[in-house]
């Protein structure tokens, strides 16, 4: 008995004992050396949610209603700002047109007399009788009888607003 | 038609909703907006529409020829564009005031004579668009601004109706340039605006006429019956109205541009808070101070000759400007009290250089009381009528005039020179975020506070005799 092996009684065939050629291209590995890549241009500080994305419309239309409308430009950010003005001015007239309705009608009494003055005069006229029964012209009665109040009021000492205004026009 | 009144309120909707439905077309809506200027101006005298026509046409002219000759004929094309405008000022404005004086003097001469006396009515805002016709005619000569493109911007330019009668003085630099294509409407400017209008209302309607009638009329008219409290309050009150008065339009008129979409200077800084009379006059009318300014003083050598030089340039156009005013010696001598303030102030900054000699608070005070004097020489009549009034603040007699609310309005006119420089900007930056029904309310309900507490009817602002 010693330390070397038998030499094998079986052959290896019929199993090949040659690598033939492949057919195939050979392995990226074994490639030679391609061109270097470019510099990076990966920036660090920016986000990927600020990369443009094209959504697909009917993916969007799958979540939504109907697709979500493009952000408004200058010309569309102006024309709402545009109408946001414009309501706001109705709203002031319709509020002083119910309010403030009696002012139309002392305009209307300061005009010489036309068709345009008397028009004025007959629909203001009724317009503030109706309005006056649901007391919508107490507030502005209140602040106009506290305003009176306040400029009849005089310091300790002197002449009422009364007395005080026939001396002045004595002495005028 | 007056700005706080109901037909121009309705003439504004009118403008308002016409001339941004033509957004699209900015020539046809600066055509609208011409139109509805002398819609406007014909409300006064219909016949004076002509003359702004007129006005507006020379100067486009002058000012084409200007942009296309050499430069030798440009001086004497601009000498006489700005000779053309001051003589049609001149005619209108002074031409009874100088046939007066001229006629005294030859009678002192002893060769007393039938001179001409005319009664010419004068055009309601002539002062404004006059100058603002030099002022386009000197820029295009400087090269400041070029040329308009068309007659209807220089028509429009002049005849724009917010700043028409009383101002303020927009220069064709400023104005031409947002005319070019149709404006943006931004929620600040229509903020901005609203409020503008809404705080001029209620300086002009409520503080202004109170005093206006209840003090400073009386007293101004017969200042013998009262006491030296009421006088010094209807001085007081005086400087308090015509600041309300004169503010008020232009704070109108700024608002009532930018809600159409244009832009004006700011006319009114705090003036009663200035510690000199030169920082007052960079408060006070500062479109006319700095047009005074740069077509006056600057062509008169400004103080590139020194300082005598300087103080003389100073004081001759102060004097030229309280003649602007009108054709009266008071208006003179108010000019001159203000140059003449100037130039101590000039000198003592030549003595003492940029140390601080007198303390804020005395520099205000003594300031303001100046220009208080003026005032009485601007709102009397004559000299007599000033001089009454100055002998009456030494006079002991029984408070008649003056009342807490009054008192209370005028304390409250100088007060709003302490808020904060822009509290109204400050103000429009956080409203401009409400919905407009919010806003909308919110400016009807102030619109309603103001018309209730107002007096009856509403005088002409000060500055249309200008």
């Amino acid at each position: 008995m010693n330390d070397e092996r038998d030499p094998p009684e079986i052959p290896l065939e019929p199993f090949p004992v040659h690598r033939p050629e492949s057919p195939f291209p050979p392995l990226y590995e074994s490639l030679p050396p391609g061109p270097a890549d470019p510099p990076s241009d990966w920036i660090q500080s920016a986000d990927a949610h600020d990369l443009p994305t094209r959504e697909n419309r009917l993916a969007a239309l799958g979540r939504f209603a109907f697709p979500p409308a493009p952000p408004l430009d200058d010309e569309g950010v102006a024309a709402r700002d545009r109408r946001w003005t414009s309501r706001t001015i109705v709203v002031v007239a319709a509020f002083l047109l119910v309010f403030n309705a009696v002012s139309p009608l002392n305009w209307s009494r300061q005009q010489p007399p036309s068709w345009l003055q008397g028009t004025v005069q007959q629909l203001s006229g009724v317009w503030v009788g109706q309005l006056a029964v649901f007391g919508v012209d107490m507030p502005r009665q209140g602040a106009r009888e506290a305003w009176m109040a306040a400029r009849d009021a005089r310091f300790i000492g002197q002449e009422p607003a009364a007395a005080a205004g026939s001396t002045a026009a004595g002495v005028s | 038609m007056l700005f706080p009144t109901l037909a121009f309120g309705v003439f504004f909707l009118f403008v308002y909703f016409t001339a941004w439905s033509l957004d699209r077309e900015n020539g046809r809506r600066k055509l609208f907006l011409l139109l509805a200027s002398w819609f406007f101006y014909a409300q006064w005298d219909w016949r004076f529409v002509a003359l702004l026509i007129g006005s507006a046409v020379l100067n486009w002219g002058v000012g084409a020829l200007i942009a296309r000759q050499p430069g030798a004929k440009k001086a004497w094309l601009v000498g006489l564009g700005v000779a053309a405008n001051l003589l049609i000022l001149g005619f209108f404005k002074y031409y009874g005031f100088f046939i007066e004086q001229a006629g005294d003097l030859l009678m002192r001469f002893g060769w007393e004579r039938d001179l001409p006396l005319l009664q010419i009515v004068l055009p309601v805002g002539i002062s404004f668009f006059t100058f603002q016709g030099i002022s386009y005619v000197v820029d295009v000569h400087r090269g400041k601004t070029p040329p308009a493109k068309s007659l209807l911007d220089v028509m429009l330019l002049m005849s724009f109706f917010p700043h028409l009668v009383a101002g303020p003085i927009v220069r064709a630099s400023d104005l031409l340039p947002q005319f070019d294509r149709t404006p943006r409407l931004t929620r600040a400017m229509a903020t901005h605006g609203l409020l503008l209008i809404v705080w001029g209302l209620f300086k002009k309607t409520v503080i202004a006429s109170e005093i206006s009638v209840n003090l400073v009329d009386p007293v101004f008219f017969d200042p013998s019956a009262y006491g030296a409290i009421d006088i010094a309050a209807a001085v007081y009150g005086y400087a308090v109205q015509i600041y309300c008065d004169f503010s008020a339009y232009s704070d109108m008129a700024i608002g009532i541009a930018a809600l159409l979409g244009y832009s004006f200077p700011r006319n009114f800084d705090q003036p009663y808070r200035a510690s000199s009379m030169q920082s007052f006059w960079r408060r006070w009318h500062i479109s006319l101070s700095s047009w005074l300014r740069d077509y006056l003083y600057v062509p008169l050598g400004g103080g590139r000759k020194g300082l005598i030089s300087s103080c003389i340039n100073v004081f001759i156009t102060m004097v030229l400007g309280g003649l602007w005013h009108g054709a009266a010696w008071t208006f003179l001598a108010w000019g001159a009290l203000h140059g003449g303030v100037q130039v101590i102030e000039r000198l003592g900054r030549a003595a003492f250089g940029d140390r601080k000699v007198v303390p804020t608070v005395v520099g205000v005070l003594v300031t303001f009381h100046i220009v208080c004097l003026g005032w009485i020489l601007f709102r009397a009549e004559n000299f007599d009528l000033a001089m009454a009034m100055l002998q009456g603040l030494a006079r002991i007699g029984p408070v008649t005039a003056l009342t807490p609310l009054l008192l209370t309005l005028i304390i409250g006119g100088l007060a709003m020179h302490w808020l904060p420089p822009r509290a109204i900007e400050g103000v429009a930056e956080r409203l401009k975020a409400a919905p407009s029904l919010t806003l909308g309310l919110l400016v009807g309900a102030a619109f309603l506070l103001i018309e209730a507490v107002r007096p009856e009817g509403v005088a002409p602002f000060i500055y249309f005799q200008f």
